[in-house]
């Protein structure tokens, strides 16, 4: 799916104007009840995890909403990098710990931003809320279904705020499409979404161990390749589903309004066949969902001309939400000019490092005459930001772990259905 | 009690004490629960007066209150203003030593008047309107003049209470 550039100006024109008239501020109006301010100053809040994604949501952390008391992480490269992002954000240092477990002891925490291997989602996540600690927990759930239970459960237990780190929610142009085109049914009925994440690279990460003697087998990894690319060994992830499909799973089913009930998979590992890698790097992915509406999701590594995008496909208009950061209308009046696929250059746009989910390798490049999107970060900020106003004030949170649950069962149940190579339902 | 005002000009003068009292007493309420959070969630920040006297400070004495803003007494000074507010709000509210609290209101309402006196005769940070020379300190300073000189403590109020309990001891010592 390449725009032209007149495409994308249609596109984005009608965007903007099937929400314009949507009114932004109604939900201040109902709580327009004359209720005083809360008492109360910035959320306490630690870091488990200071990787790519959780130095992204440390720099996005307002020191307004939380203050930053501690960092926990195995390896002391990633304490030292974040202490940089600290420094750069104008904010005091924190307190650094190799143990998660003793960070909870030693500091008065309120709540912890949680962006660990996936495998240790559900435990270090339970732990806190155990613990008494809200949480932040980056996408997916947890690497099972077991893991998804075992959070939802402990949330439910111990009252704790849980919120699953879902950037999309935080995000105004999907607030946007959802409130003024989606819900008002603008485009029609909707059978179709088409899931698009496609990148250029062998998703590894090249890093030097903090030191010549530095063992991570002490937590399970037993190389620091483990450790540092999690992402390929099906022991600490789900692949390319869960990093990357979860995203658009989860909006599919809030946009659908509803979880998928079975789906189908074909994927394995074509390119990187000489690199030590367990998940593959080729997805293909049919998710079925009530009344016949269908949500195909595919990702590869080896061709980054698509880059990554959802749209959705209805009777009366096709809605696309591409990189994040910019969304177009298109009217199926005037469809067979406006969405036929047509090639345009592409310009090669500044890379933006800023998530696990968008490395450098290829999809960091926009098509060209994009500059009218949003900031991307701005959504992480509002995420946490609204997470620390969820602790203090109640504020709904967004993405709680029962819609979490939904995509991350949905993924899962994808890569089942890829190695079984059958149809898997969903429970 | 023999008051010489009409029934409605004693209703209309409680009803102003009350409200200024209510202004004075919810600013400070405000400044005393901060750091605070808005039921919408925007943190509400910790409260100092560094930023009215840095920012709105105009007038003759604009480069007085500019000094204060980095003087080491600033927390001295928002534990005044906040301590003031709430303690003259409740004594118009409640009508208890309402004189003292008239005056004590008409200090403040000075102190932030002499800080920014509008002489520019546009708008000012921090104000909604325009103004010249009059602003809304002076008019509310005029207001508690009122309340001041017509001695409401002795139509409404706690301050009654008090005067009857000692109409009531000094008749029991002279029985």
């Amino acid at each position: 799916m390449n725009l032209t550039p007149e495409e994308e100006e249609l596109g984005r024109r009608n965007f903007l104007k099937a929400v314009a008239t949507t009114p932004a501020l109604a939900a201040l109006g109902a709580a327009a009840a004359v209720r005083g301010p809360v008492r109360g100053g910035p959320v306490r809040v630690g870091f488990v995890g200071l990787g790519g994604q959780g130095r992204v949501l440390l720099g996005e952390t307002d020191p307004a909403y939380a203050q930053v008391r501690a960092l926990s992480d195995i390896n002391p490269t990633r304490l030292q990098k974040a202490d940089e992002v600290l420094a750069k954000a104008g904010v005091p240092p924190a307190k650094h710990y190799e143990d998660w477990k003793t960070m909870l002891q030693k500091e008065d925490l309120e709540a912890v931003v949680l962006a660990v291997p996936l495998w240790m989602h559900a435990e270090v996540a339970a732990g806190c809320m155990e613990a008494g600690k809200h949480v932040l927990c980056e996408k997916m759930m947890a690497w099972d279904a077991e893991g998804c239970r075992r959070m939802l459960e402990t949330a439910k237990k111990t009252g704790r705020l849980l919120e699953i780190g879902y950037q999309r929610f935080y995000n105004p142009i999907y607030q946007a499409a959802y409130d003024g085109i989606v819900k008002p049914g603008v485009l029609g009925d909707v059978f179709h979404a088409r899931l698009v994440w496609h990148r250029n690279g062998p998703w590894r990460r090249k890093e030097d161990p903090p030191s010549p003697d530095f063992d991570p087998s002490r937590w399970g990894y037993p190389t620091f390749d483990h450790l540092i690319n999690w992402r390929l060994y099906w022991k600490y992830s789900q692949g390319l589903l869960a990093e990357l499909g979860s995203h658009q799973v989860n909006i599919a089913n809030w946009f659908f309004g509803a979880t998928p009930e079975a789906v189908l998979g074909s994927g394995g590992v074509y390119r990187w066949t000489n690199e030590a890698r367990e998940v593959q790097d080729h997805v293909y992915v049919t998710f079925e969902y009530p009344h016949g509406r269908t949500a195909v999701f595919t990702s590869i590594e080896s061709n980054a001309y698509d880059q990554y995008y959802e749209a959705y496909y209805g009777t009366k208009g096709s809605l696309i939400l591409r990189g994040e950061a910019e969304a177009y209308l298109f009217d199926e009046g005037d469809a067979k000019k406006a969405t036929s696929v047509e090639v345009s250059a592409k310009g090669a746009g500044p890379v933006t490092e800023a998530s696990e989910s968008r490395v450098a390798d290829a999809a960091g490049r926009r098509a060209s005459g994009s500059k009218q999107g949003i900031d991307r970060l701005l959504a992480y900020r509002n995420e946490v930001s609204e997470f620390c106003a969820a602790v203090r004030v109640a504020k709904p949170l967004r993405c709680g772990p029962d819609k979490a649950m939904g995509s991350a069962l949905a993924c899962i149940a994808a890569n089942q259905a890829m190695e079984k190579k059958s149809r898997m339902t969903i429970a | 009690m023999n008051n010489k005002e009409s029934r409605l000009q004693q209703v209309s003068l409680i009803v102003l004490r009350t409200l200024v009292g209510w202004h004075f007493l919810y600013e400070g309420f405000y400044k005393v629960i901060a750091p605070a959070w808005s039921r919408e969630g925007v943190p509400l920040g910790r409260w100092t007066s560094a930023g009215y006297l840095k920012g709105a400070a105009a007038g003759p004495f604009a480069g007085l209150f500019h000094r204060l803003a980095d003087s080491p007494w600033l927390d001295k000074i928002d534990l005044l203003v906040m301590v003031g507010l709430l303690l003259v709000g409740l004594s118009l509210v409640l009508g208890l030593f309402t004189q003292a609290g008239c005056l004590g209101a008409l200090l403040l309402l000075a102190l932030f008047y002499l800080s920014a006196i509008p002489i520019s005769g546009t708008a000012q940070t921090g104000a909604e309107g325009a103004y010249l020379i009059v602003n809304k300190n002076l008019i509310e300073a005029a207001a508690v003049l009122v309340l001041f000189a017509f001695r409401t403590g002795r139509i409404a109020g706690l301050d009654l209470l008090r005067a009857r309990s000692v109409a009531a001891r000094t008749e029991a010592v002279a029985s």
